[in-house]
């Protein structure tokens, strides 16, 4: 009897989620960086309430309350929040939260979450969408300024490079293939050289030097948590390969380069110049959200 | 005063009221569960709830109070007080069973059994069934951790036997193989993990009650509430054995068959609770001696006072997991330790010497 | 009542029992003495039904204890065990009161606070019940532990059977004496009384029958008068005896 009442308290919940109108004018919570940036980018920053800890940029959102680590969210945490929609990038968890959330009736719209300017379109355009907004002018000028660097970036040599995403537990983690940071070296014109592995593995000594890296990319504050540059290239795996003999070791910020939001097309050229010192790129007009 | 005459003893049972203490503490740590919680209800919405399951209309303002009690709270402090009884109650059988203070259901294996399979689930079902799995993918890690629990145990028990009969000391040394063996292949199965099921094994090792939903309950209470009762009634025989295992022969115990029941009976219970709330550490260590420490030895009492203290001690903690970082939460099993263990200590002092039989 | 009959055990390659027979009657002590390492308490234990031979059977009423259900046999027959250790603190009394546990769910366990506190009252441990266990001496203990025994065997509507190792070793004069006593007059109420004990005095004022074991065989058995004699007694312990008065002592000699 007292379930079937909590059943209908669930159902009228569900029925507050389609109410898309009250969403549009509502308060969001956002979870994973890409998320946030997207829902700045289409000029609704301001009704954001909560963010995840992933969620960065832009730096005002560091005065939001913290829902946490994506994967391990609380529901009656964000439920007390009493958010209007929350934007959930499907990296998020554990499933068995989300399911709570969902049976609680909880305004939950999911934003999927994979690499690569099409995956990009596709989040703008879903998160657009969720907010009853036109996301084809966000999407379609974050895609018109990737594809103005193809061509350049095609007619570079590639630069064979690993990804180091933390040296904190002893073997360098590297990312392999099916990550976004393969993705993204891939698109600014390296060549991932740890392709043997899908996702982050701890790289053995022996094979970093057979896979001889001419680069080392790694996130700013890994970098900056590692000692620099110079304690990166001392780790007696990566000692061996050329990027060390060259002293060629990139920090980018890390939801800059691997979030696949809208200031992908701009982290692309960014990370290409790095590999590239020498090339010449084509400039990309400042947006509203890089 | 003479600190042997303060020693509760097996005959003072009728005048220190466990029974109505213990379930008004429980009561009490449920309500609150209920009542308090990052999502602010007022008292008028907290009656409207109460209203509506009592049949009244809901009124749509509170309909979001409903279902932060009803669909998020309500299951929640059950699971937790189901889970923290079968703890504390599979802890006070194993150190009664061991006679060994230090006993926890860590012991037979149980954990590092689930763990490992959870693990497993993780990394290897992870990839096959995307993050957001259906139907089967938010059963798939309870199950593996249960059947991996349970069998870890199993092994242990099967390898602890020599002859006929599985003598404490060998139990005790299969388990610390069988665990070591669990945390070989757990660590294994880590280095093939990527970061981010590192970081989602990292928090299932923390434990969590976040994911309880009404239709894990009835598995629940099949699970751990019954076993944790049936354990209660093993509270003679693990008295005999306080003399150890000889004279608890004697005295007319089927000690082998005792043995069996007890290590199957808590690690069903721990591990159907592990494998929806993840590692939870301490109630099953502690509670047990804090019930001991208060009102004696007797199995007849600290049995069901586990149970009651682990429950309520495990619906408070997870109060607490959940309010503390509000909108974020804590792992329940950090703060079951941080509650547990500075309570533990002044009461080891108010009490002198503890344990020293 | 209980009898066993070619009782073998081995272990490691040693025969720690080697075709021992015995039968306890009711109303009779039985004594077992002999050199340490003869034996003795591996047989109590046997005849406990602790221990399971593999060669050889040990019977209760003519029933293999195997057969017998451990609570039928834990109201028929009780053993004190040399240092019987606790797990966790209980008083003296708590294990006294343990002895009841056989009797629970039965019609016997309406006795169960008046056999506690007369068990106590017998061995003379009244005044210690109160404290832990862990706190009392070793003499103290061991009359907590038979008196736990007493307390098993209160309410037995059969002859029982109560086994006994070493009772008397930790005791001081005065309560050696009790605890003879006791035996001789448990005997006398129809008890079958099997205990394991060292002084050969003690031996001939409890005992109705000696048997003498060593390297887990059995030497010789009797009468305390047919087997306490120098002779035979320099031959199981391998030094020589002499009689001073009703005494029998062994003599040490100074290097």
């Amino acid at each position: 009897m007292i379930r079937r009442r909590m059943l209908t308290a669930s159902l009228m919940g569900l029925t507050v989620q389609s109410e898309r109108a009250r969403a549009a004018a509502g308060r969001l919570v956002t979870i994973g960086g890409a998320v946030t940036e997207t829902v700045f980018a289409l000029g609704q920053g301001d009704r954001i309430i909560a963010v995840d800890s992933t969620s960065r940029f832009p730096t005002k959102v560091s005065a939001l309350a913290q829902v946490g680590y994506l994967r391990a969210l609380a529901p009656e945490g964000l439920m007390g929040l009493a958010p209007d929609l929350m934007l959930v990038s499907e990296e998020a968890g554990p499933p068995q939260v989300l399911s709570v959330l969902r049976a609680a009736g909880a305004p939950v719209a999911m934003v999927p979450d994979e690499a690569g300017i099409e995956a990009v379109s596709r989040k703008i355009r879903a998160v657009a969408q969720a907010l009853n907004l036109e996301g084809a002018a966000v999407a379609d000028a974050v895609t018109a300024d990737w594809r103005r660097l193809d061509a350049p970036i095609a007619s570079l040599q590639p630069v064979s490079a690993v990804f180091i995403l933390s040296v904190a537990r002893g073997a360098p983690l590297v990312a392999g293939r099916d990550t976004h940071a393969d993705a993204m070296l891939l698109a600014a014109g390296a060549r991932n050289t740890v392709r043997s592995f899908a996702g982050y593995r701890p790289l053995s000594a022996e094979l970093a030097a057979a896979l001889a890296p001419e680069a080392i990319v790694m996130m700013d504050h890994a970098l900056a948590e590692a000692g620099g540059a110079a304690a990166v290239l001392s780790i007696p795996s990566l000692a061996v390969t050329p990027a060390a003999r060259a002293r060629r070791v990139i920090g980018l910020d890390g939801a800059y380069m691997l979030g696949f939001g809208p200031r992908a097309a701009h982290a692309r050229r960014d990370l290409a110049r790095l590999l590239h010192p020498n090339a010449v790129l084509p400039g990309l007009p400042s947006r509203g959200w890089t | 005063m003479n600190r042997m005459a303060a020693v509760p003893t097996l005959q003072e049972r009728v005048t220190l009221p466990l029974l109505p203490l213990g379930v008004g503490l429980l009561g009490a740590a449920i309500l609150a569960g209920l009542l308090l919680g990052p999502a602010r209800i007022g008292a008028d919405g907290l009656l409207a709830v109460l209203a509506h399951w009592l049949g009244a209309p809901l009124p749509p303002e509170h309909a979001r109070d409903a279902a932060v009690i009803g669909v998020i709270r309500a299951p929640r402090v059950l699971l937790a007080a189901l889970v923290g009884a079968g703890l504390g109650a599979a802890g006070a059988t194993m150190q009664g069973l061991f006679r060994n203070p230090l006993a926890d259901p860590a012991l037979i294996g149980v954990s590092s059994g689930a763990a490992l399979a959870a693990v497993a689930a993780i990394v290897l079902a992870g990839p096959a069934f995307g993050a957001s799995a259906g139907l089967f993918g938010l059963w798939l890690l309870p199950i593996a951790a249960f059947i991996g629990g349970l069998g870890a145990t199993l092994v242990m028990a099967r390898l602890g036997r020599v002859g006929g009969a599985a003598p404490v000391a060998t139990l005790l040394l299969a388990g610390v193989a069988v665990n070591a063996l669990a945390g070989a292949i757990t660590g294994l199965l880590i280095f093939m993990a990527d970061d981010r099921q590192v970081r989602d094994i990292t928090f299932w090792t923390l434990g969590s009650l976040a994911g309880a939903r009404w239709q894990h309950l009835p598995v629940i209470l099949l699970l751990v509430g019954l076993p944790s009762l049936l354990l209660c009634a093993l509270a003679r025989p693990l008295n005999a054995l306080l003399l150890g295992e000889s004279e608890a022969y004697h005295l007319g115990v089927s000690v082998e068959a005792l043995k069996r029941s007890a290590i199957l009976l808590a690690a069903i219970s721990v591990a159907a609770g592990v494998a929806f709330t993840g590692l939870i550490g301490f109630v099953g260590l502690v509670v047990p001696h804090v019930v001991r420490l208060v009102f004696g030895t007797d199995h007849r009492i600290v049995l069901p006072g586990a149970a009651l203290l682990g429950a309520a001690l495990l619906v408070l903690a997870d109060l607490a997991a959940r309010s503390l970082a509000s909108p974020a939460e804590l792992p329940v099993g950090v703060i079951t330790a941080l509650i547990g263990a500075p309570f533990f200590l002044w009461l080891l002092r108010q009490s002198g010497s503890g344990n020293g039989a | 009542m209980i009898a066993a009959r070619a009782l073998t055990m081995r272990c490691g390659g040693r025969r720690l029992l080697d075709e021992v027979s015995l039968e306890l009657q009711p109303g009779e002590v039985v004594a077992i003495i002999g050199p340490n390492g003869a034996g003795k308490s591996t047989l109590l234990r046997a005849m406990s039904g602790e221990l399971r031979s593999e060669i050889g059977v040990v019977t209760l009423e003519g029933r293999p204890l195997a057969a017998w259900h451990p609570v039928d046999l834990a109201r028929r027959r009780a053993v004190v065990s040399q240092n019987v250790a606790l797990a966790f603190p209980i008083t003296g009394r708590d294990v006294v009161g343990l002895g009841r546990l056989p009797w629970h769910a039965t019609p016997q366990a309406a006795r169960d606070v008046h056999a506690v506190e007369a068990a106590l009252e017998t061995v003379g441990a009244t005044g210690i019940a109160a404290q832990r266990y862990a706190t009392l001496s070793g003499g103290e203990r061991q009359r907590i532990q038979i008196a736990r025994a007493l307390a098993q065997l209160d309410g037995a509507a059969h002859p029982a059977a109560l086994l006994l190792d070493e009772p008397t070793a930790s005791l001081d004069i005065s309560h050696v004496g009790v605890i003879l006593r006791l035996i001789r007059r448990l005997a006398l109420q129809g008890a079958a009384v099997m205990v394991v004990l060292h002084d050969l005095n003690e031996v001939s004022f409890a005992a109705d029958r000696v048997m003498v074991m060593a390297e887990g065989r059995c030497v010789a058995a009797g009468p305390p008068a047919a087997i306490l004699r120098p002779r035979l007694l320099e031959a199981v312990y391998g030094i020589p005896f002499q009689r001073r008065g009703d005494a029998l002592l062994p003599e040490f000699t100074t290097d």
